[in-house]
């Protein structure tokens, strides 16, 4: 058992790391996040980049090797791009909500939940390959219908991990907060910003899948014109809703 | 009630004010670390009853309703000009001097009514000490909204329509009123409040008034070749009705209202 401890604090792999993460190791995570390690921040970003990494990959690859790289690129980058946009505020909800969860370990706390959403990401990566290419290409017959599947595959699986990685955190932040119930009032609360943020930065970063038809690009031309809930509004009215 | 219990009261705030009672509300103690701007930011996070403990206690009163308000200007000075990034030029300098403004004169005119209110729900405090507590009220709402700031700079710079900003803008003032209604009702437990209901509804009025200034000062979000429209009166709701129902028409999300 001090072996084990010993070896957690001092030079764990990151795939001990990873493995830990993913068990929702208390002693791991007490250690990050009350003694405030340091090394924590960085070992989430690598395991935040290489997972939605390789995942990100998985998802351009349909459209060759020049959009795998741009999702590659682009997927952690929504991650890191919505915690510094919500940053601050998921440390004063934490301060506010009677938590007692600041800025530093909100952060971390996030961080964190991430890196195990990525980690489960990057674990599937290689099924969803498989599977991805055993669906139609963007310019065989049947593209639109592969191109459907390709985005409710994704969206399902992206959806999973992010599920099973927040059950995983919510667990661990009512624990590290002053009450349970703060706890989990500041959890949805960073939940609901974080989706909320989270989706008009995908908007801003798109293209992610190419819809069949359209180019291969790392942005779309004006990636700051209209925002992502202007686009699901103009798509109701198109469907004669409004 | 009897006589015992009466005196047994441990929330009595004339007994506090005496030094012979103790209050069970968590948080209602001496503010620790001096009253600097530092520490009332981090007091208005963490334990904001202390500060309404001080200012109840006469314990630099005068100088805690300076740094509230230093705070609130500040906060919504940066907010106002993220907001006015939406449409640049004028707008810069116009959308937070005017939400400064609004919000001020919102809670000046809303300060009696919570003074009265807070006394029929059986507050006992001193006017001095409604009137911080509705500063720090403010203070917390402008703290909240920088926490916002780079919420409302992303959508900003990407939204094209009037109504969508203005929409974000009020539910995130929903938002901070919310904490800060929340402040209002655990301040005025800890002063002895018997009923909260005359609180919660100070709070509905508060959050009206600030929603019809929003129309009064308008255009807060858009340009406008006006600064001003004092001189047509409408309800914040047929103004919203109106805006909204313009940019439901397909093909008029823009940055410019008057078109």
């Amino acid at each position: 058992m001090v072996n084990h401890s010993t070896r957690m604090r001092g030079s764990a792999s990151f795939f001990q790391n990873a493995g830990a993460l993913c068990r929702g190791d208390k002693r791991l995570l007490t250690f990050w996040i009350r003694e405030g390690r340091r090394d924590s921040i960085p070992v989430c970003m690598v395991l935040i980049t290489l997972g939605c990494g390789i995942y990100g990959s998985v998802i351009g690859f349909r459209q060759g090797p020049e959009m795998a790289c741009y999702v590659a690129l682009k997927l952690p980058a929504i991650i890191f791009l919505t915690l510094c946009v919500n940053g601050l505020l998921n440390g004063l909800l934490g301060l506010v909500l009677g938590s007692e969860i600041g800025l530093r370990q909100s952060l971390r706390f996030l961080l964190t939940g991430y890196a195990i959403m990525s980690v489960i990401l990057g674990a599937l990566s290689p099924v969803i390959l498989f599977l991805n290419l055993n669906m139609p290409g963007p310019s065989a017959d049947g593209a639109l219908v592969g191109h459907a599947a390709t985005l409710l595959l994704h969206t399902a699986v992206i959806a999973l991990a992010g599920i099973l990685a927040h059950i995983r955190l919510l667990s661990c932040v009512r624990e590290f907060a002053a009450t349970r119930r703060a706890g989990t009032h500041t959890f949805m609360a960073w939940l609901l910003g974080n989706l909320f943020v989270g989706a008009q930065i995908s908007w801003n970063l798109r293209p992610f899948f190419v819809s069949p038809g359209l180019d291969v690009e790392f942005l779309r031309p004006d990636p700051f014109n209209g925002n992502f809930y202007e686009a699901a509004f103009r798509a109701m009215q198109n469907l004669s809703f409004f | 009630m009897t006589h015992e219990q009466t005196a047994q009261k441990p929330s009595d705030p004339l007994a506090l004010r005496q030094g012979n009672g103790s209050n069970p509300v968590k948080g209602y103690e001496p503010l620790e670390g001096g009253c600097n701007l530092p520490n009332l930011i981090g007091a208005l996070l963490k334990k904001p009853l202390a500060i309404i403990h001080d200012l109840e206690a006469q314990k630099n009163p005068g100088k805690i309703i300076t740094c509230l308000i230093l705070i609130s200007v500040a906060c919504l000075s940066a907010f106002g000009f993220v907001v006015g990034t939406f449409s640049w030029n004028a707008q810069l300098w116009a959308a937070p001097l005017k939400i400064v403004l609004g919000l001020f004169f919102s809670g000046l005119i809303c300060l009696p009514s919570l003074y009265i209110f807070s006394c029929l729900g059986g507050v006992h405090a001193r006017f001095q000490t409604i009137a911080g507590l509705l500063c720090s009220l403010v203070a917390l709402s402008g703290l909240l909204f920088i926490g916002f700031t780079p919420v409302v700079w992303l959508f900003s710079v990407s939204s094209t329509s009037v109504s969508f900003l203005g929409v974000l803008l009020i539910l995130l003032w929903g938002i901070c009123v919310v904490f800060g209604c929340v402040l209002a009702l655990r301040a005025g437990r800890a002063l002895g409040m018997t009923n909260p209901i005359h609180i919660i509804l100070w709070c509905l009025v508060f959050l009206i008034v600030t929603l019809q200034m929003t129309t009064t000062l308008r255009p807060i979000v858009g340009a406008d070749a006006k600064l001003f429209h004092f001189e047509e009166k409408k309800f914040f709701l047929r103004h919203w009705g109106e805006q909204v129902m313009h940019d439901l028409r397909p093909g008029t999300f823009n940055r410019d209202p008057s078109n």
